[in-house]
């Protein structure tokens, strides 16, 4: 039994475009762009919290900002799906990497998490509000003395759950997470995961969960999407993705993260580095440096194929990498191309 | 190789004097990787700058033996202090944009740092410098010279970086958070080469990071610190199946592990935070995050105990022998 939708998106791309030079603008030449999100298609159901991981430039954050409607799609369409108990769309809100960037230093903290009731109209008169954002702050771990007090007066884990207080102030629908812990001290990381857990469960939240870590996305989501170089290259459940991935970069990436086993001190790199995001490569993205690339690979993109579990993938092949293949990495390795 | 003994180093203020460090000590034998782990505030950084006396001021050195390969290094002039860093002391720092000189090139900065060091023509320098090029796997390594830092990618500069460190040959490499800039496949790279020229050369190594994960593929020993201390010193099999510091216990049972987590799994937490600098509890430093506390780790200050070969300084240790 699947849950009904709650954000479709078809075929979205953005394209961040540079400004035509003069050489350009004199030999008629268009303006070049980064395609940083690239044909995406992506359903978020209702309940449930997908995960999306990829290195720095894939595209994942400028994904979750296209769908918290921070920034226009170029191309494609996200479309909200209104609820059927109340008729209309679901209301997004947002917590941000940096715990220090992302809240108003200038206002008291009771000001920063009343913001979203007062313009979603969500209690009226200050009593109230100032009730609302109390229990709110006791919510996730904070006490309402904390209410007069500015942001520079906590560490960066309690900001992380001011932004939250923050984010559940909106009463929310939808949430979007975009690296919430990644700047957080490991004993704080675990602590603010847990809070959003719980939190997830109670509320019964959608969410859309963007990280770098594996390991944390795995302890976060249902589903997880996996992007490189502006695509979602593959998407499945969490056992799926992990247990039997169908994208050598999927793969790769599992074996790449070091693990905390002292016994198998293997590294497995994974071979060449991330091409320039504005000159993908030709054909399937991740050819020059997938161990299983052929000629076809170099030349054609791989169409977006349904698994038989239901996941989502691209690639020409139909690999078993349900272990880290032995690549038997090329000898130059150490040599990778040189990113301009 | 590398011997530290009752290491303090101060924050003066107009009052009192912050203690950054507190009387901390450990060693770094010959040919082996000592990993240092610790979160923000632990004092990694501070105690790896205070090595090579490049503590950011006001902070200073305020005691504390350090010894190189039998010479006592603490005491030295500038002078003599800028032929052990660099020429026996190896230093590769967190951000490879910051680390290099963005209006030199490569092969300049390269030469530069050899010629300081050693006694070569600068013929002989450039040979090397590709030479070292090639080692730490940048392709082209005559063109590579020519470039720039902001040329490079963040992988390729850390390399760079690494080449600078090494190139003039020294007896320690000290690595300050290499790969915490970096995405996880680039990692990988730099810790496996990190790990090729360990082979290579048996430089003495000290990793400092953030991150369990790099210490259990790298690291022969651990040196776990917390608020300025030293928690636990223990090889790193130790350290991640038996480890004695509760602080050292939380933070392995902090990280979500693939193998073990899927959703519905608690992540065990330690709770609170790391004190600030100035704020540091009496007693043991850890004792208001700690479940085995009690009277007497909120008033005596555990001392660093040896036992079997490891070190640790808990009241309480986790299957060790009480203090």
């Amino acid at each position: 039994m699947t849950a009904p939708d709650l954000l479709v998106i078809d075929d979205l791309s953005k394209i961040f475009k540079r400004p035509r030079s003069l050489a350009d603008r004199l030999s008629g030449r268009p303006a070049s762009g980064v395609r940083a999100v690239s044909h995406v298609d992506l359903t978020i159901r209702r309940g449930e919290t997908l995960g999306l991981v990829g290195e720095s430039g894939c595209g994942k954050s400028t994904l979750a900002r296209t769908i918290a409607g921070l920034i226009a799609p170029t191309e494609g369409s996200l479309r909200f799906v209104s609820s059927q108990a109340t008729g209309r769309p679901p209301r997004v809100q947002m917590i941000f990497q940096d715990p220090y960037s992302s809240l108003n230093g200038r206002w008291k903290i009771a000001d920063i998490v009343a913001e979203p009731i007062r313009i979603h109209r969500l209690r009226s008169g200050k009593a109230d509000i100032r009730r609302r954002v109390d229990e709110l702050l006791e919510h996730v771990g904070l006490s309402s003395s904390d209410a007069q007090k500015y942001p520079h007066e906590f560490s960066g884990g309690q900001r992380q759950r001011i932004s939250i207080a923050r984010a559940l102030a909106g009463e929310p629908e939808f949430l979007i997470l975009d690296e919430p812990t990644s700047a957080l001290d490991l004993s704080v990381q675990a602590q603010i995961l847990n809070l959003l857990r719980s939190l997830q469960d109670e509320l019964h939240l959608t969410s859309l969960f963007i990280t770098h870590n594996l390991a944390v996305v795995q302890v976060m989501a249902d589903r997880i999407g996996v992007m490189y170089l502006g695509q979602v290259v593959e998407l499945a459940g969490r056992k799926e993705i992990f247990a039997a991935p169908r994208h050598p970069y999927t793969r790769l990436l599992i074996d790449a993260a070091p693990g905390m086993d002292v016994h198998d001190r293997s590294l497995h790199p994974i071979a060449g580095d991330l091409p320039n995001p504005a000159a993908p490569p030709s054909g399937c993205r991740f050819h020059t440096r997938c161990p299983f690339a052929t000629e076809l690979c170099r030349t054609s993109e791989p169409p977006q194929t349904v698994a038989p579990g239901g996941g989502i993938y691209r690639c020409h092949f139909d690999l078993d990498l349900s272990h880290l293949p032995d690549t038997g990495l090329p000898a130059d390795h150490r040599h990778p191309a040189v990113a301009r | 190789m590398l011997d530290v003994r009752g290491l303090t180093v101060t924050l003066p203020t107009e009052t009192v004097g912050i203690t950054a460090l507190d009387g901390i000590s450990f060693d770094v034998k010959p040919g082996e990787v000592l990993g240092i782990v610790g979160e923000s505030g632990a004092g990694k950084s501070i105690a790896g700058a205070a090595i090579i006396d490049l503590l950011v001021p006001p902070l200073k050195r305020t005691a504390g033996a350090i010894t190189l390969a039998g010479e006592r290094i603490d005491h030295l002039d500038a002078q003599a202090m800028r032929k052990v860093r660099g020429r026996r002391i190896g230093y590769v720092f967190q951000d490879p944009m910051t680390s290099l000189n963005p209006v030199l090139t490569v092969g300049r900065q390269l030469i530069d740092t050899m010629r300081a060091h050693l006694d070569i023509t600068r013929g002989m320098a450039r040979r090397k410098a590709a030479e070292w090029l090639d080692r730490v796997g940048l392709p082209n390594p005559r063109e590579t010279l020519a470039r720039y830092p902001h040329e490079l990618s963040g992988g390729m500069r850390q390399r760079v970086v690494i080449a600078l460190a090494l190139c003039a040959d020294p007896v320690l490499l000290i690595a300050d958070e290499p790969t915490t800039a970096l995405d996880v496949s680039v990692q990988a790279h730099i810790l496996q080469l990190l790990r090729d020229l360990h082979e290579e050369s048996g430089i003495s190594m000290i990793l400092i990071t953030h991150d369990l994960g790099v210490v259990s593929k790298m690291a022969d020993r651990v040196a776990v610190f917390y608020a300025g201390r030293v928690a636990e010193i223990s090889t790193v099999t130790e350290l991640f199946e038996d480890p004695r510091h509760p602080y050292a216990e939380g933070l392995l049972q902090a990280t979500p592990r693939p193998s073990l987590t899927g959703r519905g799994h608690v992540i065990q937490q330690i709770p609170g935070v790391m004190p600030a600098l100035g704020k540091i509890p009496g007693g043991c430093a850890f004792h208001p995050r700690c479940s085995r506390a009690s009277e007497a780790c909120r008033t005596r200050v555990p001392e660093l105990r040896e036992e079997g070969g490891r070190s640790y300084s808990c009241f309480h240790p986790i299957g060790g022998k009480a203090q």
